[in-house]
């Protein structure tokens, strides 16, 4: 089969085995790749009501069809399992060059179940797979140090999926890192790895990728380079990146200042583009990616790629934090520790906040300060006062009796958009597959930085929320879930009608628009299934966001509100436009009509 | 002559071009025999880009004691650039007995062994429309390119 390596590995990490098996062709067929054959593969491969931290949860690393080729940006890793911190699935992202590696070595997914007895690293080069012993050489180092010390100790060429000490420690929002700067960064995986004894999965692939007739695949990917990729409403990625968000996100008054308490920082003129744009000194790329997004910096004795967006709005603002400096150190530090930013930054602002407020002293202030710096490590340890911290959001506002403090939906903690001004952001998070995460549905685009829909109503959002904005290549869940299944980068703004053209070449057969679209809400269905087998808590979102007494007293969306009786009438308004009951469980009619293969 | 450069300080690391490169000669995407090579090194961000210089180099064309490596007219037209013509230095597979003094003379080492046909392979220029250049993407950060070398701008015989 073109573009698919047609293998599944298993690991068993107890007994120290491995397998393979060929790829489910039927559900390659229904769910594409990426994200939607993850599902399908969760699915069938996760014991029912299992506990996320023991041996029995697997933890899935999946490749797309198209990575190892060269459609742009299509080079993405998706690492699948039920989250140890959300109790759902959870589908993380990395990019770097992981994934082609692994479509190289002749895999199209890992399967990994198990504990091993000690600390390993699982090296697999093409077909060969060892188990090395990594309790005195391995365990123990940091992000970078790992990746260095495998290309010296196995193949200067080799690829590295690694968790640092915070993985170790089983921190609930551990990461995954490739590339030194590349973060499968929500959910928990890190943690996972860390339970099961497995410091990281080195892979090296010598093998080859086939897609048919080459030169007429290279012919048309060209065209496609330079009619949708290389474009001005692409390119932004290059020239500036992320940080671009800054200020029309601040300026909206929905950027995440001081635990949330306001949403418009006095700070960001430090943290945003125009500044970091002063210390950029270069662009990367991940794998087989023609935009290049990754902006080099350097300052305050820190050089590497980042921060982006959702680090400087989570770890800059919503700590009070406008120094540059300090927030490069601060990333740096989560980067190497192995802490997802926006978790972290999270949960630090919120020990801010209770300490300002006198509930609780973890000698935190709003603002840079030495205390801050040194929280990444500290958590990553369990060491002092992150013992506390590595509750999580959550766990750590309710101890202390203040749980309205808590960003969060399902015990995962908010992004970087407020959605007291970009009201369709609340649903977003409200119905995200993974809990609080900006991803799925990207209302913000259409609401705040292209300005096509008002942002401070939740009229028509919740049809945005499942659709998008698709022919500006603005995410909803259900285009986000095929994009996904590519494996495709957000920032390239592909359509459906674009997809289509790519999975021709995969299925030799022709793809409508709405073949694309169905794809994609069959997949968004056949997640909500896992999730409800799994025990998902009810859709919702923190109090403060939608409530009329909780509105911002000033700033830009001062005032604004979704209010209680609006935000549960959309949610059903919601349901409904899914085809899902009142209690948000999918109909047996819509699933037949989208061909969802599985039940509850 | 033309030939191919790789800036290494515009490089973004992206590798398309190792994709490209192998895709065409070898009619699907293994970029461990693209016949140019960008190493990163993701933890320092420093990039390596090796490519063969043609004629302004010829070292394996000096060793080579069959005459399989040979020089052949060419003009590249690569996208975006003036058409430069000249000579591109090609492998004849049915001469080459795989002796191996190329690959030790290669100061790039992008003249190699197949692993699989056990003969030499080398950068060919792709009839003229090299397809690294094709996909070394960013407008702005054009780092594969068809120049002449110093040497030969200056005078000097190959």
């Amino acid at each position: 089969m073109d573009f698919y390596q047609g293998k599944v590995l298993r690991v068993d990490l107890t007994s120290h085995t491995v397998t393979t098996e060929p790829l489910n062709m039927e559900w390659a067929e229904r769910y594409f790749g990426g994200k939607g054959l993850l599902f399908r593969y969760l699915w069938d491969c996760v014991p029912h009501q299992v506990d996320p931290r023991s041996p029995e949860n697997p933890v899935i690393l999946m490749t797309g069809p198209f990575a190892g080729t060269n459609v742009s940006t299509a080079s993405r890793l998706v690492v699948g399992a039920k989250s140890p911190t959300t109790g759902i699935l959870d589908d993380s992202y990395a990019g770097g060059s992981f994934a082609p590696e692994m479509k190289f070595a002749g895999y199209d997914a890992i399967i990994i179940t198990g504990k091993a007895p000690q600390p390993v690293v699982l090296w697999v080069k093409d077909d060969q797979v060892e188990f090395l012993a990594a309790t005195d050489k391995y365990w123990g180092l940091k992000t970078s140090e790992i990746e260095d010390a495998l290309r010296e100790d196995l193949d200067e060429e080799v690829k590295v999926l690694s968790i640092g000490p915070a993985g170790e420690n089983l921190i609930p929002w551990a990461c995954l890192s490739t590339d030194q700067f590349h973060k499968a960064g929500r959910g928990g995986h890190g943690a996972l790895f860390g339970a099961k004894n497995l410091k990281a999965v080195a892979i090296r692939g010598t093998g080859s990728v086939s897609v048919g007739d080459a030169r007429a695949f290279l012919a048309d990917m060209r065209r496609i380079h330079r009619e949708y990729v290389l474009t001005a409403f692409n390119l932004w990625a290059n020239e500036e990146g992320t940080p671009i968000l800054v200020d029309p996100v601040n300026g909206a008054g929905v950027l995440p200042t001081r635990n949330w308490s306001a949403g418009w920082f006095e700070g960001a003129g430090s943290i945003n583009s125009e500044s970091l744009l002063k210390v950029k000194v270069g662009n990367r790329a991940c794998y087989q990616c023609a935009i290049g997004c990754r902006q080099v910096h350097e300052a305050g004795g820190v050089r590497g790629e980042g921060p982006e967006y959702e680090t400087i709005a989570l770890c800059g603002a919503n700590c009070g934090v406008g120094d540059l400096e300090a927030l490069m150190r601060f990333n740096r530090e989560c980067d190497e520790w192995g802490l997802d930013t926006i978790s972290c930054g999270a949960v630090v602002a919120l020990a801010m906040d209770l300490t300002e407020k006198g509930i609780a002293d973890f000698g935190l202030k709003f603002g840079p300060s030495e205390a801050y710096l040194a929280a990444p490590g500290l958590i990553a340890r369990r060491e002092g006062i992150g013992a506390e911290l590595a509750l999580g959001v959550r766990a750590l506002a309710a101890k202390y009796g203040v749980p309205e403090l808590g960003m969060e939906v399902k015990n995962l903690e908010l992004p970087g958009y407020d959605p007291r001004g970009a009201f369709g952001m609340g649903l977003a998070y409200a119905t995200s597959d993974r809990g609080g995460c900006h991803m799925r549905a990207y209302s913000i685009a259409d609401e705040v930085l292209e300005g096509t829909r008002p942002p401070d109503t939740m009229e028509g959002k919740a049809a945005q929320v499942i659709a998008g904005n698709v022919s500006n290549g603005f995410i909803g869940q259900n285009f986000s879930s095929i994009k996904f299944s590519g494996i495709f980068c957000d920032f390239w703004a592909v359509t459906p009608e674009q997809l289509a053209q790519m999975f021709k070449h995969v299925w030799k057969r022709d793809f409508s628009e709405e073949d694309i679209m169905t794809m994609g809400e069959r997949i968004w269905n056949l997640g909500r299934l896992f999730n409800l087998r799994e025990g998902v808590e009810p859709d919702s979102l923190p109090r403060k966001l939608y409530a009329r007494d909780s509105a911002f007293v000033d700033g830009p969306s001062a005032g604004k509100a979704i209010g209680e009786e609006t935000f549960e009438a959309t949610l059903q308004e919601y349901y409904r436009l899914r085809g899902w009951d009142e209690r948000g469980v999918p109909t047996e009619e819509k699933l037949a009509e989208l061909g969802v293969d599985v039940r509850l | 002559m033309p030939h191919i450069v790789i800036n290494n300080r515009k490089c973004t690391g992206c590798h398309m071009c190792e994709l490209a490169c192998s895709a065409w000669h070898e009619g699907m995407y293994r970029p461990s025999v693209a016949r140019l090579s960008v190493e990163v090194n993701p933890t320092t961000a420093a990039v390596r880009g090796r490519s063969c210089m043609q004629t302004a180099c010829a070292k394996c064309e000096e060793v080579c004691p069959t005459g399989a490596i040979g020089r052949h007219e060419i003009t590249v037209k690569a996208e975006g650039l003036e058409p430069v013509s000249g000579w591109v230095l090609r492998v004849d597979e049915t001469l080459c007995d795989d002796c191996g003094l190329c690959y030790e003379v290669c100061p790039t080492g992008v003249i190699r062994q197949h692993p699989d046909r056990k003969v030499a392979y080398k950068c060919d220029l792709c009839d003229g429309d090299p397809q690294c250049v094709a996909f070394c993407q960013n407008p702005n950060v054009l780092a594969v390119d068809v120049r002449q070398s110093k040497v030969e701008k200056a005078g000097v015989p190959a």
